[in-house]
């Protein structure tokens, strides 16, 4: 919650600043029905700023999170964490999807490269 | 819903004026977790499906994703039962969970057809809507109209009646001219107001009971920009004069909040003008009103005047940009729901009584009140079958347990011939609910007819529609 409450309280010195560059790398490889999931699901808040969702490439806001590890974040995804629905509400997507999903929108993989 | 017209920054500045320290704010900002369940996935579980709010799961034998109608009518005739089309999950009620087989349409999206002259549009059902408002953009054509959220599948919206808000306007199932729908027997049927009307009408709002509905065309309209204004007024004096709002305005709705004298209303209109924002929309600013609603109770009397005057100083909040855009709105509070749609005319008695009710059993709520208008249908298993209705949805936290609001409030739904949404929680079984609509036999014999084993019936369609 923290990271809201600065983020309140930037919004109130007027000097908010949403926009961030919401490209994933582009280097992570989804299969056809996986980056269909990405672009109809997953962007609708990890592309789409102003919905409490880290968005993709914000390199600040996933840093952290990746730092709790894979397993962490994929759990929170099948389970829902706070904004996060239960599966992303992607139920046609198996555990493999997800995993994938995760790493891309979280920039996992390209972060492991660097 | 969200809390439209509510911004954490006007919030707190709200909270300031109001005397609310945003310290102490801060300090009691919490609450905003999903609750752990028993049966949380940890990697080595089977994969689970739930729902949008987590109250509802199943670890189904086979997930079946079709990518053609002929693999779906195969899964329909030999996949292991019950088989239940789970659109994106974000019905409330248990429409969905079974042991059997679960059927997603993902693969089956996207606009298959359209007339440009009838601003038609043949669609897959498992489509989302969040696609589909900027696909018929750019075919020229906009949906009338929107739920608040455009996160579900088109399949599941139409088949559980959803709908937006606006005294002429109909829900999403009414605007259906002709469907597609794979039976459980394997076959693909299609049906129009001339052609199997019987199925149409029973069909377009079937909660998957009949079969999985494939494709629907869609009577649209030209694209459109619309304008939304949001201003917080007098809750009393909004509803002395909530027939003059709700025909002066294409979309009218507004939001009660428990324990204040004061209600957003939200009027929304088409426009010709540029795309234009002032105010910005945050769908978490509902946390923030909770922190100030139990502050504010902590000091009797007093609390209760700073938490309304706190409300009071919000301003007005603008949108104007594509229809699409402005109707349906991002959402990621979790939480739970109960709706009911009662007659238009009882509509504001309705809604008095629900509050009413809230403050004298000081029931510890305080998530804004969603209230709309939608024009009547003769969809057989509508909320609007041939009556205009007022919609009155109630919310609680997910963290907060919604059974003892809730059914501290249903019965007055039912005191004023309530039809609960069926994607939302209730507590009717078929019995009570064959009472409320007058086609209810005709489409339990359209049931037996498709499904006459049972294949797409898991518990709870067995205890709302029958066995």
């Amino acid at each position: 919650m923290r990271w809201r409450w600065a983020l309140a309280l930037l919004c109130l010195a007027g000097s908010c600043s949403c926009e961030r560059d919401r490209e994933p790398a582009a280097d992570v490889q989804l299969s056809a029905a996986q980056a269909r999931a990405y672009q109809t699901i997953c962007a609708s808040c990890h592309a789409r700023p102003g919905t409490g969702a880290p968005l993709v490439g914000d390199e600040v806001a996933w840093r952290e999170r990746r730092a709790l590890g894979a397993e962490t974040l994929v759990a929170r995804t099948v389970n829902g964490w706070r904004g996060m629905p239960p599966l992303g509400t992607c139920g046609a997507c198996s555990e493999t999807d997800l995993r994938a999903l995760v790493a891309y929108v979280s920039g996992s993989a390209a972060a492991e490269r660097r | 819903m969200r809390a439209r017209g509510l911004t954490r920054r006007e919030l707190l500045r709200g909270a300031l004026a109001a005397g609310v320290s945003g310290a102490a704010l801060a300090a009691c900002s919490r609450g905003n977790e999903r609750p752990a369940r028993s049966d949380d996935w940890s990697p080595g579980r089977s994969l689970p499906w739930r729902n949008w709010s987590g109250i509802e799961s199943c670890v189904p034998a086979q997930r079946g994703v079709p990518a053609s109608e002929q693999e779906l009518t195969a899964l329909l005739r030999d996949a292991p039962a019950p088989l239940r089309p789970a659109g994106t999950g974000h019905s409330f009620s248990a429409l969905v969970p079974s042991a059997g087989t679960l059927v997603f349409l993902d693969a089956l999206a996207g606009i298959t057809a359209s007339d440009a002259a009838r601003f038609e549009a043949e669609v897959w059902t498992g489509t989302r809507l969040s696609q589909l408002g900027p696909a018929l953009a750019a075919l020229g054509q906009a949906m009338p109209n929107l739920p608040d959220i455009d996160y579900q599948t088109l399949g599941g919206a139409i088949a559980t009646s959803t709908h937006g808000t606006g005294a002429t306007l109909g829900s999403l199932a009414s605007r259906v001219t002709e469907l597609t729908l794979a039976t459980p027997a394997g076959e693909l049927l299609r049906c129009d107001a001339r052609e199997n009307a019987e199925l149409f009408h029973a069909a377009r709002t079937s909660l998957g009971a009949l079969g999985v509905v494939t494709r629907v065309r869609l009577a649209n309209r030209a694209a459109f920009r619309a304008l939304e204004v949001s201003r917080f007024v007098e809750l009393d004096a909004l509803l002395a004069g909530l027939a003059h709002e709700r025909d002066a305005n294409r979309h009218f709705e507004f939001y009660a909040f428990p324990h204040a004298d004061v209600a957003l209303a939200i009027a929304t209109n088409e426009s010709a003008e540029p795309p234009r924002k002032s105010g910005a929309d945050d769908p978490e600013a509902v946390y923030l009103l909770r922190s100030l609603f139990r502050l504010t109770r902590r000091v009797p009397g007093l609390g209760a005047r700073l938490y309304d005057a706190f409300l009071r100083h919000q301003p007005p909040t603008q949108h104007l940009d594509a229809s699409h855009a402005v109707l349906a709105h991002p959402r990621t509070v979790p939480f739970n729901e109960m709706e009911y749609t009662v007659p238009a005319a009882a509509g504001p008695e309705c809604i008095r009584a629900v509050l009413a009710e809230i403050r004298a059993r000081d029931l510890p709520v305080c998530f804004p009140i969603e209230c709309r208008f939608v024009r009547a249908d003769d969809v057989w298993l509508s909320m609007f079958h041939e009556r205009d209705g007022f919609t009155i949805s109630i919310h609680q936290y997910v963290d907060e347990d919604w059974r003892p609001y809730f059914a501290a409030i249903e019965p007055i739904f039912w005191k004023f011939g309530g039809r609960p949404h069926w994607g939302k929680l209730h507590s009717l079984d078929a019995p009570r609910l064959s009472e409320l609509y007058p086609r209810w036999s005709d489409f339990a014999r359209v049931r037996r007819s498709l499904d006459p084993g049972g294949r797409l019936t898991n518990a709870h369609l067995a205890r709302i529609l029958g066995g």
